[in-house]
This record gives structure tokens, sequence and C-alpha cells, in this order.
């Protein structure tokens, strides 16, 4: 039992760290590729810019610009400073929710990625900045899971981790494989792996053999690796088995709605998901997250009371 | 920290070592560290300026005032004492008025007063504890006494600060800390939450407590947050509650959850539209209804301004007098009411020696300081009185005493107040520490943290060893 406005600043929380992350490892990698052949820059750049939503209106031929605004830009939706502050503005309405080491590392970052020094640092060394934010987001959810209490609110926090994550990863690999062209270049898959954090993991699951048919099956449907699309549905479906036990949320029970969706990854026909183009499967991991986020809030956050009176 | 002639005050003699021992960098260091842990832990309040809101640390003071086991003894009856008196007054102005049929205090000063609250008349409150949580500002004159300047009644806050300087100073000076013998502060939390829950209805056997916070924008959130934090209890805002049937609930993941007390630190005007200001957003519609029939109570109660006004504070030896049949411990600082025309006239020939305060206002606005005051200001000031006399109270400017505090490296005295917690539920308890509230401009006479004031430490020591001043 907690204040359901709690469980929504939670759940953004999750939500705000896990995209502050990705988009600061997209940056990273984008940034990376333009030390290699131009074409291959310009490719890695496109799927960055692609994955971060429609409607961008970043110049691809200018990486590093586009790197900055992608991180720095307190106007852009999805930047790295936005997320961050987002993140933290969410910790602080419920900041006795959390301990207070996890709201001193995240505090810790945001006044870091926010401050007046923040600029010039990634202007002189922007990978290094990028990886500091990285290395300072795992620690905040390092020191979360070892001090907070691993309970509702947590779980909450959790959901939207996996919710985001999920939805980020589908947008990642739609960019790559969903449209008419798919992704094939040695240089840009390899980006596309960094970009998942999945390179290492990859290679100690498949070898060497950089391969579209190999990533697209272990980015969306492998057991084991953490930012695998099937990988978090499973969690998802976890969270919410935890959650909503006990209770009866009649029509809008997210359970039922995660459960059918983790369902559709686990039993997938690899072949039929290939020849067919994965773009529908993707589009259809969208869409469902997006109708397992909006259950969950009709179902703890925004209730009509009438339903919940006491008798 | 000194007496006259030098001498180092016995209480004072660890400190005095200890900060010689450190050095001027060792201490700007510290100082420094300490800045930085305010800054990451978020004891910040909010700076409204041009274009955005920037968060600040309240200014921190490095050294602890230190008071002596027998002079805490003193402000420790005295303050119990008046909130006592206090709360009797509240329960008798609420109830049949005796005090004021008796012609003790002007009917027309308490029912005239804009805190009082005609929606509290014949509602009695559970141990008769209108305030439940009371922040008083006493000052330390010439001589030693300490005095009364302004009793905090309505939605004191500042306890956070005590807590936290605390931890610092500890970690600062941990050998004096160790060798002196402070009195711990760190039961307040704990203290607070057995308070409110013996303002509980009584048949309620788990009583659910929150504190209702006016939300993040607020200076005070961080306190909000830190005090449900440490009590663990949840923080609620007003669109986290709802009134049905009279019962007020809070919107949990697993529905509703019935409310027992609300430690409130939303402004009495505020807590529900529909019983005072309507255009509130940040309280609860019918929770005024849900509190006079008796299903939950808000702490402090509404309407104790109207025994914290700066008018009703010059009755208060009078108050103390009429109910408990004692003389007041700690003294009141002699005031002048402009309501009397007499004592008008002799505040207006000498406003260049006086200190003018608005009856109803606080936090350090509307007041003239006679004697820092130019000509003009002050003749402004005449003119207001002459014109709404009973709106005015005037005081002799006090020195404030000093204490040292750390100014750009440099140690330098500054004036200083003292601000001690006082609760009171079943029974009152002042907890042995106070905030001290520094003014950091030199000279200045102002404390308050939003007209530049700081804050620091204050140490109660537990014996009453070693009380002769030495070398």
């Amino acid at each position: 039992m907690m204040l359901a406005r709690v469980a929504e600043s939670l759940y953004w929380l999750g939500r705000y760290a896990e995209r502050a992350e990705h988009v600061a490892r997209l940056a990273g990698v984008m940034l990376n590729a333009t030390l290699d052949r131009t074409d291959a820059a310009d490719q890695a750049t496109g799927i960055a810019l692609a994955a971060v939503g429609g409607g961008s209106t970043l110049d691809p031929g200018d990486a590093m610009e586009a790197a900055r605004a992608l991180v720095l830009d307190r106007e852009g939706p999805v930047s790295v400073v936005n997320s961050l502050a987002s993140a933290r503005e969410n910790a602080r309405q419920i900041r006795e929710q959390i301990t207070t080491e996890s709201w001193e590392r995240l505090n810790l970052l945001y006044l870091r990625a926010t401050g007046t020094a923040a600029e010039s640092a990634f202007a002189s060394d922007a990978p290094d900045f990028l990886q500091r934010i990285i290395a300072d987001l795992h620690q905040f959810k390092g020191a979360a899971e070892a001090t907070m209490s691993h309970g509702e609110g947590w779980r909450f926090m959790l959901t939207g981790v996996y919710i985001e994550r999920a939805q980020l990863m589908a947008r990642l690999l739609k960019a790559c494989f969903g449209g008419a062209v798919a992704v094939d270049d040695h240089v840009a898959l390899v980006s596309l792996l960094r970009m998942a954090c999945a390179l290492e993991p990859y290679l100690r699951a498949f070898t060497a053999d950089i391969n579209a048919r190999y990533i697209l099956e272990f980015l969306m449907f492998d057991e084991d690796f953490p930012r695998s699309i099937r990988f978090s549905t499973e969690r998802i479906q976890e969270l919410l088995t935890h959650l909503s036990a006990g209770r009866d949320l009649g029509r809008h029970d997210p359970l039922r709605l995660a459960g059918r969706l983790n369902a559709s990854l686990t039993y997938a026909d690899l072949d039929e998901v290939e020849s067919g183009g994965a773009g529908e499967l993707l589009a259809a991991v969208s869409a469902e997250c997006e109708a397992v986020h909006a259950a969950i809030y009709e179902a703890f956050v925004a209730y009509p009371l009438e339903m919940r009176l006491p008798a | 920290m000194f007496a006259p002639g030098g001498m180092t005050r016995a209480n004072y003699r660890l400190l005095d070592q200890d900060i010689r021992a450190l050095g001027a960098e060792a201490l700007a260091d510290r100082q420094k560290t300490l800045e930085r842990s305010f800054l990451l832990q978020g004891i910040t309040f909010t700076v409204y300026g041009a274009g955005n809101a920037t968060e600040r640390i309240i200014p921190t003071d490095l050294f602890p005032r230190i008071i002596p086991a027998s002079e805490w003894a003193t402000i420790e009856s005295g303050l119990i004492q008046r909130l006592t008196a206090l709360n009797l007054f509240l329960a008798d102005i609420y109830g049949e008025q005796r005090i004021l049929n008796d012609g003790i205090v002007p009917r027309d000063l308490v029912m005239g007063s804009p805190a009082y609250r005609r929606q509290m008349q014949y509602l009695f409150v559970p141990n008769g504890a209108y305030v439940n949580v009371c922040g008083s500002d006493l000052i330390r004159g010439q001589d030693g006494t300490f005095f009364v300047l302004e009793d905090n009644l309505r939605v004191p806050s500042g306890v956070s600060y005590m807590l936290a300087n605390r931890d610092a100073a500890r970690r600062t000076f941990p050998h004096t800390f160790r060798e002196a013998g402070v009195r711990p502060v760190e039961r307040y939390p704990d203290l607070l939450l057995s308070t409110l829950k013996s303002m509980a209805d009584q048949t309620r056997s788990n009583p659910q407590i929150v504190v209702l916070t006016p939300g993040v924008y607020n200076s005070a959130y961080y306190e909000h947050a830190y005090l449900a934090r440490l009590m663990g209890v949840p923080l609620v805002e007003g669109r986290d509650l709802t009134v049905h049937d009279n019962r007020v609930y809070m919107r949990t993941t697993a529905g509703l959850r019935r409310v027992d007390v609300i430690y409130r630190r939303v402004d009495d005007d505020f807590i529900d539209p529909l019983a005072f200001r309507l255009d509130s957003s940040l309280g609860v519609a019918g929770l005024f209804n849900a509190y006079r029939s008796g299903q939950v109570t808000i702490c402090n109660a509404p309407g104790t301004g109207v025994a914290d006004d700066k008018a009703v504070y010059a009755y208060v030896p009078s108050i103390i007098r009429y109910y408990l049949d004692q003389d007041p411990i700690l003294p009141n600082v002699k005031t002048f009411l402009c309501r009397e025309p007499a004592q008008l006239s002799h505040v207006l020939a000498n406003l260049d020696q006086l200190v003018v305060k608005a009856v109803g206002a606080s936090g350090g606005y509307g007041m003239l300081v006679g004697p820092h005051a130019t000509q003009a200001e002050r003749d402004t000031f005449a003119e207001a009185l002459r014109a709404d006399p009973c709106n005015y109270v005037a005081q002799p400017t006090i020195q404030l005493s000093t204490a040292p505090c750390l100014v750009d490296g440099k140690i330098e005295p500054r004036h200083v107040d003292l601000r001690p917690f006082i609760l009171s539920g079943e029974k009152v308890v002042v907890t042995p520490g106070a905030l001290t509230r520094v003014a950091l401009r030199r000279g200045s006479l102002v404390v308050n943290s939003s007209q530049g004031g700081g804050s620091k430490d204050t140490w109660v020591l537990a014996d009453r060893h070693s009380e002769a001043e030495t070398p």
C-alpha cells in the first residue's frame, strides 16, 4: 500500500532514468562512429536520430552538433539533461520514499549535468562526459538496488524502467529493421549493438559473426540479455504479478495485457518474423507497451473514486 | 562565547581549544565540505528570480553555540509554562471566553484579529492541545537573561536545520562534541510522532498519521519530506486526500485508506476551500467538516495564530498569571501597544529608539528599526501609525547577543537569536537544542532566512560542572 501519487512518481523516475541512459549511449556511439568512414558515421547518426523519435529536426550531417543537442539541449524533449531533470524532479517529490544514498547519487548527477561547467566539459571531451553520466546512472541504480526496500515502490520504479526500455529498444530496432531497406553494413551493425549496450554479450553468444538476422534475434528474443525486448516484457509481467496480487483490478487489468505481450515474444516464430519483416511485431510491442502503461494508470493511479469507496 | 574582559566562558573552553588547533585553513575546508554536503542532500530552499528558480542552501555556520545546563533549565521550564498557558488561552477563546469576559485581554483585540477563526468556536481538540508544534523565538539580553521575542504557534519551521546542523557540527568538532556532554536532539522525529499519535481519536487502534505539504515548490519542502521520512509516515499533498462521509482518506495504489491525524504544513487559509479560502487548491474540500465531526485531527489546530499576534503577545504575562497563577519564568520584551493613546504618543516621540512592527506581519517584513532608519522613513511610518494605531506595536531596540561566526575565512561576531522547539500533545516536551539563527550581515539585527539570515547548531550541555569562568 502506498500513495498513488508516489507510485506514479517512482514509475516515472524509473522511466526517465532509463531514457537518460539510453539517449546518452546513443549520443556516445554516434560520436564514436564519426571517427570512422564518413558514410558509416552518417548511417549511425541516422539510426540514432530515428531511434529518438520522429519529428527530429537535428541535422544528421553534423554529428557533433546533433549529439550536443541530444545531450544538453534543455528544449529537446528527449535530451539527456531534460530526462535527468525530470527524474530528479520526480525523486524530489517523493524524497521521503527513496533512500538518502540513492537520492544523493541522482542529485549529484543532476547538478553535474545541468551545472554551468557542463557545456565546456562536453565540448572538451564529449565521450568522457557521456561515459560519466552513464556510470553515474549505474551508480544510482546500484545504490537504489542495494539500499531501497524491494517492495511495492521498488516494483513501480522497475516497471517504469522496463516499460521504457522495451519501448526504446523497439524504436531502435524499428529504425534499423522496420523500413524497406534493413541495415546490413558491418560498421552500422556494430554501432547498433553498441547502442543497445549489447556488443560483448552478443559476441559471447554468436562469436564475431556480425549478422543482421542474429542481431535481431538476440535483441528481441534473448532470454538472459537485460536489454532484449523479451527480457523486459518478462520482467514487466513478473512485476505486475506482484503488484496486482490480491487485488481485483477488473477489466483494466494491466497484468493480462503484460502477459499477452510477453507471450507474443516468448512464442514468436522467428522465421515468420524474418520473412514478414520485424516491423509489424515491433509496432505491436510499442502499442502494447502503451496499453500496459494506460492500464497501470487506470488500475493504480487514476482510478475513479466511486469504485474504491469503503462499503 | 567571551565574558566581559575577554575571558573564554567555561562552556566554550573546549571549543576554543579545538578552533585554535584547527587553524584557519582547515576551518575553511570544513566549511566547504559542509556546504557541499548540504547541497548534495538537497537541504535547499528555492529562490524565485528573473526567469529561472534556483536552489540555494541556507548559509550555515560551523561554530556551535553552547548553552550551559543551568541556563537551559530556565528556558525549558519557561517554555513549558508559556505553551501550557497559551493552550489554555486558546481553549478559552474558542470556548467560553472567560478571559475576555473578565477583561484581562481586550475582546476586540482577539475577536478582531485576522487570525481568529470563527469556524473553531466550540470545537474542542484532544488534550486541549491547540498548538502541538511551537517554535518560540528567544533572545539573550546583555545581562544574560533570555526574553521571549515571539511565539510561533501557526506552522513553525526550521527544525530540520536544527537536525542537519547537529549532524554537521558533530562531524566538524568530534572531539569537543564527545567531551562536552551535549544533549541529543535526534529524538525529535520520535517525539513528534508520539505527540501526533496522542492527538488521534483514542478508539482507533493504529492511527494513520500523515504530513500535509503544499508541495515541492514550497520553500520548506525539504523539511516536510525530511520529517515524513524520519517519522516513517506518508507525505501527502491536498490532491492525495479526499473526504467522504466526514472521513478523510488518502488515495493509495490499493484504493482509499483512512487518515487519522494530519500534521499540516499548510497555512490555515489554504487547508479547506469550503471552510476558508475558496481559491485554494492546496487543501482538501470538506476537511474542516471532518475535523469538526471528530473523525480526523488537524495539527496545529486552525486559528492558533490568534495567540501569537504581536499585540496579544503583550498580554502573555497576564495570560500566564490568569490561568496558572504563576509569574512568568521567561520575561517578555517591553512592548508598547499603539492602540493605547498614551503609549502611542510615547512611541511617536521616541521613534528613533524603537522598533515598530505591524501586528499581522511576520518574517521581518513591515517593520521599522528606528535607530537605523532615515528621518523620511520614520516620518512615513509615523503617519501610518497615526492612521491605524491598532495595527502597530513598538519595542525598544534590543542589542541581540552575538556569537562568533566564520565569515570569509575570518572569525567575527554576528547577532543571533534562539528558536527552540516545543511539542505539546498529552504532555509538553522541549527538545534540548534549538535553531540558532544568525544575522549574517555585520551589525544587522534581522535573522530571518528570507532576509539573508543563516543558522548554526546549538549545544545544550548535560551537566552543571565547571560553570565558573576561567582565563
